[in-house]
């Protein structure tokens, strides 16, 4: 797949968006996915091929914590959910997001929403 | 959607995860997958769509490279570029590795008692190997030890075989250094001599070797302190007075005071001053036995005691044995060559003394060892192959035990391979377990082979402690237990890895998960290794049991002398500055105020220690001195008192002894023992007859023949000896032999007392009793029999253990089969008696083994037994039967456990 802008700033804003689904309940892999395509209307998608190593490399360096969780008569799932070091990060990539967006918009001319 | 599975496997191909692992990432992803398939069906999408759709959300992305980026990468370092294939081996082994440790942890008991086998195996091993790597392996820390050369004298028409090696002369050391080039530099030094050492006011006996100034140079060694010999110091005759300590004196004697550079000691009634320490681990250069200190050959006439003293100006003294380093691009033969050149010009220029001599040049890691070389390598390799099979018999202990988790592990095993894991990767994961046990063992071993090596060593005789070699744990050892340790890993777990990896998966899965059995093949295995070890213990005790009847024997040999009444005292009156009227004095005095004592039936001079005896070659016969050409003769040659021969109980054949009215102005005389008269006089009366002692300048006439005793060795073929006397022979330094009346050891004190009463600064070493003579003479053999004796009986222990585990791991496999006989009307007495007979089989067709074994052996050994067969019926009967007795037990406690079963109980459980 060709590196489109969007792509680039699908990658940039990834992680952010994992640890902020993951905030206030631990979610299963394809809970996060399809909560990605639902808020963002469609325009975000994340394939099973990126999304999972990317909660892999999440969970090795500590951020989230994925436990098998077995319901009754359902298939056992692997929850994902924030660490006391995800917390931390979130709330510092939050705020560099925020810089960020607020810096591009200012710059680009964009209205905030 | 099982598929799912399948293609994400297919992708995940080559990414070398760890088997769980691998297995969790397909569940997870394919169960997205499965979701995503019924949420597209649900919305109306036909299977065809669904399926198309999911595939391109599987392949959108190299799921691959991305998992194997996220996995494989240790915190956030890639690893570089073409490491890739190491970097994963290595992360498998550690994944191997912390796996293998879950597991150990988990079943503790086993991993506690494959260790301790292991260990206890591994340390006999590395102990036996530090004692070889000490004595023969690495005996020198000297720089480059192949390139340096020992010079020896040999009798160049030796009827003897043995070849002995003499030292040589000052002089001829001194032509071979100036008439050759092979070496670069050619030292000398003498042979650990003793000599008095006063420090304070008590006089020690010490071992002084008499060195050339370049002696340490041409090693390679530098001083731990201080500074060796310069050159100038080793040019006048009794010009400086200076020595270089041993490491290990300066320690015992000094306590390795940091002062001790420039305080003066004195040796021999000289004063020298300290001014080096040796290396640490240096003590000359035979591997055995060393000396305390080392002195300039300058020295020698202040130092030597008076047969001596002309050392360096008399070629007939031998006293130096020459070193040498070769030159580069100069080999052995060449040097050889040259030196033989060189000796037969001296043997025409100084026929006198130097007729009949060769030179020898041997690598001095040869050299190294004397004469002990040959009983040293024996003795190294008996006990390497002892330890290697109490080796094998703890390594088929772990195969056993590893044999009776198949049970549980297969079901492991099979899960494992069902989802994915290769048989060649799951074999690496079982032996990395047993590696793991296996350097655990060697860990542990390691302590152990210390603490035996320390235990052993403190048997030394203290009287030459500090001079004998120390036992070193150095790299080596290391390294060897290290590669033991590794190799035992691999070798008991080969077998059962091999039998895991060869499980059938599906055949497994389908098993109930508990009480699946050993398979017969299992149980045939471990008895064809129970049998095995059965056979090689009885085989130890066997080889242990022959050892100890052959040293009962050798306590039981007639040494030709009193010993249970005897005790002996060195003194050394030269040593303290006594003139010759003087020290014939103190003899004569000693031997009246000592022979006085209450007590003490009889008293004698003599030079030579019992056992101690040196050979001396090129004794000359009157009437027959074309032998002299033909065949050198050699004796021992002891100067002694009179009263010797009834003060040490050997009987006199013919003739006399000798008498106050044998002086330096009348006849020489000479008595010698009976077979010298039978060799050389062969049907012939020798009394009257005349010989001339090797080097000696005038005829002695026999004036009596006495029996053989034993001279330098305990049960020795019979040699000749010639015995001179104390009053034409002036010696400086001599051996008190007492006699007593009772036993030896309460006239000990006494005599020291007399002796002290007639001059307190005579030194005085050595005191001992008889007894204490045959010890020490048979210390070596006792080492090896306490040695032998402590791994036969490992050997016994671990054999016993395994059988027990092995048979009360059948009795506990075949509960319900038990419980079956026993509710079908089996008595206790049955049940037992059929569980016996199982055990006994196996024990019996190894002992059968072993006995086979254990006679093939032993006629390797019987050189080296004395005394004793070596298919000795009560050697291999006793060892049969304690191993029965053991092997009984062993079997017998599982038997009767079985037969007091419950049989309902039994049969509930399964």
């Amino acid at each position: 797949m060709a590196p489109t802008v969007e792509n680039e700033w699908k990658k940039g804003s990834a992680e952010l968006l994992i640890l902020s689904l993951l905030e206030n309940q631990p979610r299963h892999g394809y809970d996060i996915a399809g909560l990605i395509e639902t808020r963002s209307q469609g325009t975000l998608h994340f394939h099973v091929a990126s999304l999972y190593p990317l909660l892999y490399r999440l969970e090795k360096r500590g951020w989230i914590q994925g436990r098998w969780v077995e319901k009754p008569d359902q298939r056992r799932r692997r929850y994902y959910r924030l660490t006391a070091e995800g917390q931390r990060v979130l709330a510092l990539q939050r705020r560099k997001w925020q810089e960020f967006a607020g810096a591009v918009s200012r710059i680009a001319g964009v209205e905030n929403a | 959607m099982l598929e799912w599975k399948h293609e994400i496997a297919k992708r995940l191909e080559g990414t070398n995860l760890r088997a769980e692992r691998e297995a969790e990432i397909i569940e997870e992803i394919s169960s997205h997958l499965q979701d995503r398939y019924h949420q597209l069906r649900a919305e109306g999408a036909t299977d065809e769509e669904a399926c198309r759709e999911v595939a391109v959300e599987l392949d959108s992305t190299d799921l691959q490279a991305e998992v194997r980026d996220t996995e494989n990468t240790v915190s956030q370092d890639p690893s570089p570029a073409g490491a890739a294939t190491t970097g994963q081996w290595i992360s498998d082994f550690l994944q191997d590795l912390r796996y293998a440790g879950r597991i150990l942890r988990k079943s503790p008991g086993f991993a506690a008692v494959a260790v301790l086998t292991l260990a206890l195996g591994i340390g006999a091993n590395t102990a036996v190997f530090t004692i070889i790597d000490t004595l023969l392996l690495n005996p020198l820390p000297v720089e480059k030890i192949s390139e340096l050369l020992a010079l020896n004298t040999t009798q160049a028409k030796m009827t003897a075989p043995s070849g002995e090696l003499q030292p040589m002369s000052f002089l001829n050391v001194k032509d071979f250094r100036e008439r050759t080039r092979s070496f670069g530099s050619l030292a000398a030094h003498s042979n650990p001599m003793a000599i008095t050492m006063t420090d304070g006011a008590e006089p020690h006996r010490i071992f002084v070797e008499i060195v050339t100034a370049n002696y340490f140079d041409v090693l390679g060694i530098h001083p731990f302190m201080g500074r060796f010999f310069h050159s100038s110091e080793d040019t006048t005759p009794g010009a400086a007075a200076v020595v270089v300590l041993g490491y290990t004196a300066w320690q015992g004697r000094f306590g390795g005071s940091s002062d001790i550079l420039g305080r003066t000691i004195k040796l021999n009634n000289t004063l020298c001053t300290i001014i080096g320490i040796g290396p640490k681990g240096f003590k000359g250069l035979y591997a055995v036995f060393g000396p305390d200190v080392w002195v300039p050959s300058m020295m020698a006439e202040q130092i030597l005691p008076a047969q001596q003293r002309h050392a360096l100006s008399d070629r007939a003294i031998p006293l130096f044995t020459g070193v040498g380093r070769l030159r580069p691009g100069h080999s052995l033969a060449q040097a050889r060559t040259e030196m033989n050149i060189v000796a037969a010009a001296l043997e025409k220029e100084y026929a006198d003394t130097d007729q009949g001599q060769a030179v020898t040049l041997r690598p001095l890691t040869e050299a190294a060892y004397g004469p002990e070389r040959q009983p040293l390598f024996f003795g190294s390799v008996l006990l390497m192959a002892i330890v290697g099979l109490v080796l094998l018999i703890a390594c088929s202990n772990v195969a056993n035990l590893l044999l009776s988790r198949a049970a549980v592990r297969r079901q492991e095993v099979a899960v494992r391979m069902a989802l994915g894991a290769g048989r060649s990767r799951l074999m690496r994961q079982l032996l990395t377990e047993c590696v793991l046990l296996g350097l655990l063992g060697g860990v542990l071993g390691l302590l152990f082979g210390y603490g035996g090596c320390r235990f052993l060593w403190s048997f030394r005789p203290a009287e030459y402690a500090q001079n004998l070699a120390d036992l070193r744990i150095n790299a080596s050892v290391f390294g060897f237990a290290f590669a033991v340790s590794v190799l035992t890993g691999l070798i008991f777990g080969i077998v059962p890895a091999l039998r895991f990896s060869r499980t059938s998966v599906s055949e497994v899965l389908k098993e109930e998960t508990r009480n699946v059995g050993r398979s017969r093949g299992c149980i045939s295995l471990a008895n064809t290794l129970l049998a095995g070890q059965v056979a090689i213990s009885l085989v130890l005790l066997v080889v242990a049991a022959l050892f100890l009847r052959s040293i009962q024997h050798e306590y039981t040999i007639d040494p030709g002398f009193e010993t249970k009444h005897l005790a002996l005292f060195m003194l050394y009156p030269g040593q303290v500055g006594y003139d010759r009227a003087r020290t014939e004095q103190f003899y004569k005095q000693a031997r009246d105020r000592i022979g006085s004592v209450p007590g003490i039936s009889s008293v004698s001079w003599a030079s030579n220690l019992p056992l101690w005896g040196r050979k001396e070659t090129g004794a000359l016969i009157e009437g027959q001195e074309q032998r002299k050409k033909s065949e050198a003769i050699s004796a021992v040659v002891n100067t002694v008192d009179s009263n010797y021969f009834s003060t040490l109980g050997i009987p006199f054949l013919e003739g006399r002894d000798f008498t106050q009215d044998d002086r330096d102005i009348s006849t020489r005389v000479a008595i010698i023992n009976d077979t010298m008269a039978a060799k050389y006089w062969p049907n012939q009366d020798p009394l009257g007859k005349r010989l001339q002692l090797p080097r000696g300048k005038e005829f002695l006439q026999i004036v009596g023949v006495v029996k053989t005793t034993n001279y330098q060795t305990l049960g020795e073929t019979p040699q000749a000896c010639i015995y001179i006397s104390l009053r034409q022979n002036y010696s400086d330094g001599m051996i008190l032999y007492v006699r007593t009346e009772r036993d030896p050891s309460t006239i000990l004190a006494a005599v020291q007392g007399e002796i002290r009463g007639l001059d307190p600064a005579v030194p005085m070493e050595d005191m001992r009793t008889g007894t204490k003579v045959i010890d020490q003479a048979l210390w070596w053999s006792k080492i090896g029999v306490g040695l032998l004796g402590v791994f036969g009986l490992l050997a016994l222990g671990l054999a016993s253990v395994g059988l027990y585990g092995i048979m009360a791991y059948s009795v506990n496999q075949r509960r319900r089969e038990i419980g079956v006989r026993m509710a079908l009307g089996a008595g206790q007495g049955e049940v037992s008696l059929f569980i016996l007979r199982q055990g006994m089989t196996v024990v019996f067709s190894g002992i059968a083994l072993g006995v086979v074994l254990a006679l093939l052996l032993g006629r390797a050994l019987s050189r080296f037994l004395y005394g004793v067969s070596a298919n000795d019926p009560l050697s291999l009967g006793a060892a049969s039967l304690v191993l029965l007795v053991v092997a009984f037990f062993a079997c017998y406690l599982p038997a009767r456990s079985a037969s007091r079963m419950d049989p309902l109980v039994a049969l509930r459980e399964t």
